[in-house]
């Protein structure tokens, strides 16, 4: 099994993510789709930490975890101030700063 | 022999994805009919290969991956997707990253996504209507601009340069434990890691602060 196959997996990952992230309204799913990128790449890391025979990798994907941590924490916290605010979890509805 | 034997495989795995998919749904149809035609393709030696099992993840991990964007119910998604981070711990644990494997499973399956679901629950969000696919132009150039980039892609990981194989036993004992991931962000990442302390921190004020009752 040669490491493309996980590369290719992970390519594949992340274009649905990218996609997810373009076509859903709910921000919540939103939120979700940025979470597969992030495990796209991870998977992508450890590819490469497993060719390379480096654990430096494996390190990176530790931190993404961390990053991706705070980030569901913190955006799942704005999507309640949104709902509370708006009645609504539409990316299409909070517009104010929309050009 | 080998023939009579992937039949009755066949059977088996026939009505264990039946039993376990919604009747008669369209992904239930694709999956159970993907996985006879590899079985019919496979003799039943490859049944106990690395690569077989390989393929049956990764096909599992794209399906899941594309229920969550195609779902309109966000509770579906959030299962789906925790469907996918298995996936992806078992390809990390091919991969020789034991250790990521099982944080993968209890950090993001357990906690993260348990957020994800609490959130969920807690906004009782109906479902979701229509996807938000834009016009003519909008979406023409968007296909133009995803086939080149699947082109660059392709053509990225096709021509890398020297790869090498995957070789379990070419690896020292300690790689990918948590003995050697500790050792590593204590010595060569110490400032990365207490780094990643002060982000935790700097994130939970933020998530209290947003969330509390009125923004001042």
């Amino acid at each position: 099994m040669r490491v493309e196959f996980f590369l290719l997996i992970g390519a594949l990952l992340f274009t649905i993510g990218c996609v997810g992230v373009l076509v859903r309204r709910n921000a919540i799913v939103i939120l979700m789709c940025i979470e597969l990128m992030l495990n796209a790449v991870n998977l992508t890391f450890v590819a490469f930490a497993h060719e390379g025979q480096s654990m430096a990798g494996h390190i990176f994907v530790f931190f993404v975890m961390t990053v991706a941590a705070a980030e569901a924490a913190v955006g799942l916290a704005i999507v309640i101030a949104l709902f509370r605010r708006r009645r609504t979890t539409d990316v299409e509805d909070a517009s104010l700063m929309r050009w | 022999m080998v023939l009579l034997l992937g039949l009755i495989g066949l059977i088996a795995v026939f009505a264990a994805v039946r039993s376990l998919l919604p009747a008669r749904s369209i992904p239930a149809g694709i999956a159970v009919g993907a996985i006879a035609t590899v079985l019919v393709a496979l003799n039943l030696r490859e049944l106990v290969s690395l690569e077989f099992w390989s393929w049956i993840i990764g096909f599992v991990a794209i399906m899941s991956a594309v229920m969550v964007v195609i779902h309109p119910n966000p509770m579906v998604s959030v299962l789906f997707l925790i469907m996918n981070l298995f996936c992806i711990a078992l390809f990390f644990l091919i991969l020789n990253a034991q250790f990521l494997a099982v944080i993968q499973v209890i950090i993001y399956a357990g906690a993260i996504m348990v957020l994800f679901v609490f959130v969920v629950m807690l906004l009782n969000i109906r479902l979701e209507e229509g996807l938000r696919i834009g016009g003519g132009p909008m979406r023409s150039g968007a296909i133009a601009l995803g086939a080149v980039f699947a082109a660059l892609m392709f053509h990225a990981i096709r021509n890398r340069g020297e790869a090498p194989y995957f070789d379990p036993g070419g690896y020292d004992a300690g790689f990918g434990t948590a003995r050697e991931i500790g050792r590593l962000l204590f010595t060569r990442y110490q400032f990365a890691f207490e780094s990643a302390s002060i982000l935790l921190i700097a994130a939970m004020i933020g998530a209290v602060v947003l969330a509390k009752r009125r923004l001042r």
